[in-house]
Protein backbone atom coordinates (compact mmCIF):
# COMPACT_ATOMS: atom_id res chain seq x y z
CA UNK A 1 0.00 0.00 0.00
CA UNK A 2 1.82 3.10 -1.06
CA UNK A 3 0.35 6.57 0.48
CA UNK A 4 1.86 9.95 0.04
CA UNK A 5 4.03 11.86 2.84
CA UNK A 6 6.02 14.59 3.53
CA UNK A 7 9.92 13.75 3.16
CA UNK A 8 10.68 16.35 5.95
CA UNK A 9 8.95 13.59 8.65
CA UNK A 10 11.75 11.36 7.58
CA UNK A 11 14.27 13.50 7.57
CA UNK A 12 13.60 15.29 11.22
CA UNK A 13 13.47 11.94 12.57
CA UNK A 14 16.32 10.89 11.37
CA UNK A 15 18.35 14.15 13.40
CA UNK A 16 16.49 12.60 16.74
CA UNK A 17 18.10 9.35 15.66
CA UNK A 18 21.28 10.66 14.99
CA UNK A 19 21.30 12.43 18.26
CA UNK A 20 20.23 9.58 20.28
CA UNK A 21 22.78 7.38 18.33
CA UNK A 22 25.52 9.91 19.11
CA UNK A 23 25.07 9.75 23.03
CA UNK A 24 24.67 6.08 22.46
CA UNK A 25 28.28 6.15 20.85
CA UNK A 26 29.73 8.18 23.37
CA UNK A 27 27.91 6.02 26.18
CA UNK A 28 29.28 2.66 24.54
CA UNK A 29 32.80 3.63 24.81
CA UNK A 30 33.30 3.16 28.39
CA UNK A 31 32.93 -0.09 30.47
CA UNK A 32 31.05 2.24 33.04
CA UNK A 33 28.17 3.60 31.09
CA UNK A 34 27.93 1.03 28.21
CA UNK A 35 24.60 -0.05 30.01
CA UNK A 36 23.20 3.26 30.09
CA UNK A 37 24.03 2.79 25.74
CA UNK A 38 22.68 -0.46 25.59
CA UNK A 39 19.38 0.67 27.70
CA UNK A 40 19.26 3.48 25.05
CA UNK A 41 19.82 1.42 22.11
CA UNK A 42 16.99 -1.12 23.44
CA UNK A 43 15.03 2.38 23.55
CA UNK A 44 16.28 2.99 19.83
CA UNK A 45 15.24 -0.94 18.44
CA UNK A 46 11.74 -0.46 19.81
CA UNK A 47 10.98 2.74 17.94
CA UNK A 48 12.56 1.27 15.14
CA UNK A 49 9.96 -1.77 15.24
CA UNK A 50 7.05 0.85 15.35
CA UNK A 51 8.38 2.59 12.37
CA UNK A 52 8.56 -0.95 10.65
CA UNK A 53 5.71 -2.49 11.10
CA UNK A 54 3.12 0.83 11.45
CA UNK A 55 5.25 3.04 9.01
CA UNK A 56 7.01 6.29 9.53
CA UNK A 57 3.66 8.13 10.31
CA UNK A 58 2.42 6.15 13.12
CA UNK A 59 6.10 6.55 14.61
CA UNK A 60 6.33 8.99 17.63
CA UNK A 61 8.98 11.26 16.03
CA UNK A 62 6.30 11.56 12.70
CA UNK A 63 3.49 12.42 15.25
CA UNK A 64 6.26 15.13 16.85
CA UNK A 65 7.16 16.02 13.20
CA UNK A 66 2.85 16.68 12.91
CA UNK A 67 1.87 18.19 15.67
CA UNK A 68 4.89 20.65 16.37
CA UNK A 69 7.13 21.01 12.77
CA UNK A 70 4.94 20.70 10.13
CA UNK A 71 2.40 23.46 11.00
CA UNK A 72 5.20 26.04 11.11
CA UNK A 73 6.46 24.83 7.52
CA UNK A 74 5.34 25.83 4.53
CA UNK A 75 3.29 23.14 2.09
CA UNK A 76 5.97 20.33 1.43
CA UNK A 77 7.20 20.59 -2.53
CA UNK A 78 6.32 17.36 -2.94
CA UNK A 79 5.83 13.71 -1.69
CA UNK A 80 7.32 11.09 -1.35
CA UNK A 81 5.91 7.03 -1.06
CA UNK A 82 5.85 5.67 2.24
CA UNK A 83 7.47 2.50 1.70
CA UNK A 84 11.67 3.87 1.56
CA UNK A 85 11.65 5.50 4.41
CA UNK A 86 9.67 2.39 5.87
CA UNK A 87 11.65 -0.04 5.10
CA UNK A 88 14.69 1.81 6.01
CA UNK A 89 13.04 1.75 9.46
CA UNK A 90 13.70 -2.02 9.46
CA UNK A 91 17.25 -1.58 8.57
CA UNK A 92 17.79 0.68 11.72
CA UNK A 93 15.83 -2.28 13.74
CA UNK A 94 18.64 -4.69 12.36
CA UNK A 95 21.48 -2.59 13.38
CA UNK A 96 19.79 -1.95 17.10
CA UNK A 97 18.95 -5.94 17.01
CA UNK A 98 22.70 -6.66 16.09
CA UNK A 99 24.27 -4.01 18.55
CA UNK A 100 22.35 -5.65 21.50
CA UNK A 101 23.28 -8.77 20.01
CA UNK A 102 27.04 -8.02 20.20
CA UNK A 103 26.24 -6.50 24.47
CA UNK A 104 25.00 -9.63 25.20
CA UNK A 105 27.64 -11.06 23.94
CA UNK A 106 29.88 -8.99 25.78
CA UNK A 107 32.05 -8.52 22.17
CA UNK A 108 34.33 -5.37 22.78
CA UNK A 109 33.02 -2.23 21.32
CA UNK A 110 30.50 -4.16 19.70
CA UNK A 111 27.49 -1.62 21.28
CA UNK A 112 29.96 1.64 19.98
CA UNK A 113 30.44 -0.03 16.21
CA UNK A 114 26.89 -0.54 15.92
CA UNK A 115 25.81 2.87 17.38
CA UNK A 116 28.09 4.32 14.87
CA UNK A 117 26.86 3.22 12.01
CA UNK A 118 23.35 3.78 13.25
CA UNK A 119 24.94 7.80 13.14
CA UNK A 120 26.70 7.20 9.63
CA UNK A 121 23.09 6.07 8.58
CA UNK A 122 20.75 9.03 10.03
CA UNK A 123 23.53 11.72 9.63
CA UNK A 124 23.47 11.22 5.76
CA UNK A 125 19.29 11.15 5.85
CA UNK A 126 18.88 13.59 8.31
CA UNK A 127 21.04 16.48 6.73
CA UNK A 128 21.76 15.45 2.90
CA UNK A 129 18.28 13.68 2.28
CA UNK A 130 19.97 10.41 1.28
CA UNK A 131 18.22 7.17 2.18
CA UNK A 132 20.95 4.09 3.15
CA UNK A 133 18.25 1.70 3.93
CA UNK A 134 16.40 2.36 0.77
CA UNK A 135 19.65 2.55 -1.18
CA UNK A 136 20.61 -0.88 0.26
CA UNK A 137 17.24 -2.34 -0.89
CA UNK A 138 18.34 -3.21 -4.37
CA UNK A 139 22.02 -4.50 -3.70
CA UNK A 140 19.99 -6.69 -0.76
CA UNK A 141 17.61 -8.16 -2.92
CA UNK A 142 20.35 -8.94 -5.46
CA UNK A 143 22.35 -10.43 -3.12
CA UNK A 144 18.89 -12.98 -2.51
CA UNK A 145 18.60 -11.53 1.12
CA UNK A 146 14.76 -11.22 0.90
CA UNK A 147 12.50 -11.77 -1.93
CA UNK A 148 10.59 -8.16 -2.67
CA UNK B 1 38.14 4.79 28.35
CA UNK B 2 39.46 8.54 29.00
CA UNK B 3 37.41 11.42 27.94
CA UNK B 4 39.92 12.51 25.38
CA UNK B 5 39.86 9.68 23.33
CA UNK B 6 35.91 9.35 23.85
CA UNK B 7 35.41 13.16 22.87
CA UNK B 8 37.87 12.52 19.89
CA UNK B 9 36.58 9.22 18.76
CA UNK B 10 32.78 11.00 19.10
CA UNK B 11 34.43 14.11 16.79
CA UNK B 12 36.08 11.97 14.64
CA UNK B 13 32.77 9.97 14.09
CA UNK B 14 30.51 13.15 13.19
CA UNK B 15 33.95 13.95 10.55
CA UNK B 16 33.35 10.76 9.06
CA UNK B 17 29.77 11.13 7.92
CA UNK B 18 30.78 14.89 7.11
CA UNK B 19 33.28 13.60 4.20
CA UNK B 20 30.75 10.53 3.63
CA UNK B 21 27.91 12.90 2.76
CA UNK B 22 30.67 15.26 0.86
CA UNK B 23 31.81 13.04 -1.07
CA UNK B 24 28.05 11.53 -2.09
CA UNK B 25 27.19 15.26 -2.98
CA UNK B 26 30.02 15.63 -5.17
CA UNK B 27 29.93 12.01 -6.84
CA UNK B 28 26.22 11.86 -7.26
CA UNK B 29 24.24 12.32 -10.67
CA UNK B 30 27.88 12.70 -12.96
CA UNK B 31 27.47 11.04 -15.66
CA UNK B 32 30.18 8.35 -16.47
CA UNK B 33 30.79 7.50 -20.07
CA UNK B 34 30.25 3.83 -21.44
CA UNK B 35 32.89 2.65 -24.21
CA UNK B 36 31.82 0.02 -26.33
CA UNK B 37 28.56 -0.78 -27.95
CA UNK B 38 26.25 -1.72 -25.46
CA UNK B 39 23.25 -2.17 -27.12
CA UNK B 40 19.95 -1.75 -25.11
CA UNK B 41 17.37 -4.44 -25.71
CA UNK B 42 14.35 -1.72 -25.73
CA UNK B 43 11.66 -4.84 -25.73
CA UNK B 44 13.12 -6.62 -22.94
CA UNK B 45 12.75 -3.52 -20.99
CA UNK B 46 8.69 -3.76 -21.63
CA UNK B 47 8.57 -0.03 -21.15
CA UNK B 48 5.51 1.68 -21.64
CA UNK B 49 4.85 5.31 -22.97
CA UNK B 50 1.26 6.81 -22.50
CA UNK B 51 -0.14 3.70 -21.72
CA UNK B 52 1.77 2.00 -24.82
CA UNK B 53 4.51 -0.84 -25.01
CA UNK B 54 7.79 1.17 -26.67
CA UNK B 55 9.33 -1.19 -29.18
CA UNK B 56 11.41 1.61 -30.74
CA UNK B 57 13.54 4.53 -29.98
CA UNK B 58 12.06 7.62 -31.67
CA UNK B 59 14.14 10.54 -30.84
CA UNK B 60 17.73 11.12 -30.75
CA UNK B 61 18.38 10.98 -26.95
CA UNK B 62 16.72 9.05 -24.62
CA UNK B 63 16.93 8.72 -20.47
CA UNK B 64 16.80 5.47 -19.40
CA UNK B 65 15.45 5.97 -15.88
CA UNK B 66 15.41 2.58 -13.77
CA UNK B 67 13.24 2.86 -10.67
CA UNK B 68 12.43 0.99 -7.79
CA UNK B 69 9.31 0.92 -5.42
CA UNK B 70 11.53 1.77 -2.74
CA UNK B 71 13.71 5.14 -3.74
CA UNK B 72 13.10 8.66 -2.69
CA UNK B 73 14.60 10.17 -5.13
CA UNK B 74 13.03 8.11 -8.29
CA UNK B 75 9.94 10.54 -8.34
CA UNK B 76 11.74 13.98 -8.44
CA UNK B 77 13.85 12.37 -10.89
CA UNK B 78 11.29 11.12 -12.96
CA UNK B 79 9.46 14.44 -13.09
CA UNK B 80 12.97 16.44 -13.82
CA UNK B 81 13.22 14.40 -17.30
CA UNK B 82 10.14 14.43 -18.09
CA UNK B 83 9.74 18.27 -17.93
CA UNK B 84 12.88 18.07 -20.40
CA UNK B 85 11.01 15.33 -22.77
CA UNK B 86 8.62 17.82 -22.70
CA UNK B 87 11.12 21.49 -23.48
CA UNK B 88 13.34 19.30 -25.92
CA UNK B 89 11.39 17.65 -28.93
CA UNK B 90 15.26 15.39 -29.53
CA UNK B 91 14.59 13.75 -25.72
CA UNK B 92 12.41 11.04 -24.72
CA UNK B 93 12.29 9.90 -21.03
CA UNK B 94 11.44 6.24 -20.13
CA UNK B 95 10.82 4.75 -16.48
CA UNK B 96 11.16 1.05 -15.81
CA UNK B 97 10.31 0.25 -12.51
CA UNK B 98 12.89 -2.91 -11.91
CA UNK B 99 11.51 -3.53 -8.23
CA UNK B 100 10.31 -6.95 -10.01
CA UNK B 101 12.90 -7.56 -12.34
CA UNK B 102 16.07 -8.51 -11.26
CA UNK B 103 16.91 -9.58 -14.80
CA UNK B 104 17.40 -6.13 -15.39
CA UNK B 105 19.21 -5.09 -12.30
CA UNK B 106 21.64 -8.04 -13.18
CA UNK B 107 22.06 -7.17 -16.79
CA UNK B 108 23.03 -3.33 -16.40
CA UNK B 109 24.27 -3.92 -12.83
CA UNK B 110 22.16 -1.32 -11.21
CA UNK B 111 23.48 -1.09 -7.81
CA UNK B 112 21.49 2.19 -6.79
CA UNK B 113 18.34 3.95 -8.36
CA UNK B 114 17.82 6.05 -9.93
CA UNK B 115 20.68 4.46 -12.43
CA UNK B 116 19.66 6.55 -15.94
CA UNK B 117 21.10 5.81 -19.12
CA UNK B 118 21.75 7.96 -22.01
CA UNK B 119 21.00 6.23 -25.52
CA UNK B 120 21.20 7.35 -28.46
CA UNK B 121 18.33 6.55 -31.08
CA UNK B 122 20.09 2.65 -31.94
CA UNK B 123 19.78 2.12 -27.83
CA UNK B 124 23.92 2.31 -27.58
CA UNK B 125 24.49 3.50 -24.03
CA UNK B 126 26.31 6.54 -24.26
CA UNK B 127 26.71 7.37 -21.03
CA UNK B 128 25.61 6.15 -17.32
CA UNK B 129 24.04 8.64 -14.42
CA UNK B 130 24.01 7.37 -10.91
CA UNK B 131 21.90 9.23 -8.39
CA UNK B 132 19.54 12.01 -9.00
CA UNK B 133 21.35 13.79 -11.96
CA UNK B 134 22.70 17.15 -11.94
CA UNK B 135 21.08 19.72 -13.98
CA UNK B 136 24.66 20.77 -15.54
CA UNK B 137 25.02 16.83 -16.29
CA UNK B 138 21.82 16.83 -18.59
CA UNK B 139 22.49 19.98 -20.13
CA UNK B 140 25.92 18.43 -20.83
CA UNK B 141 24.99 14.66 -21.83
CA UNK B 142 22.32 16.46 -24.58
CA UNK B 143 24.72 18.91 -25.99
CA UNK B 144 27.60 15.77 -26.92
CA UNK B 145 24.45 14.45 -29.49
CA UNK B 146 25.63 17.69 -31.64
CA UNK B 147 21.72 18.19 -32.32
Amino acid sequence: MATQIDPRGPRFGATITNVLSAIIFYEALDKNTESIGAALFGVAAALFLIGTVFGTSKHPFGWLFRTLVKPRLSAPKETEDSRPPQFAQAVGLFVSVVGLALYFAQVPYGLAIAAGALFLASALQAYVGFCLGCQMYLGLKRLGVFKG
Amino acid sequence: MTLDIKLALLAGLILLAGVIALIWKLKTGNAKKVSGDHVVDIAELAATKNGKPVTKLTTRVTFLQFSTDFCTFCPPTAKMLSTLEKSDPNVTHLEVNVTERLDLVKKYNILQTPTTLVLDQKGTIISRIGGTPKAHTLVTEIGNFDI
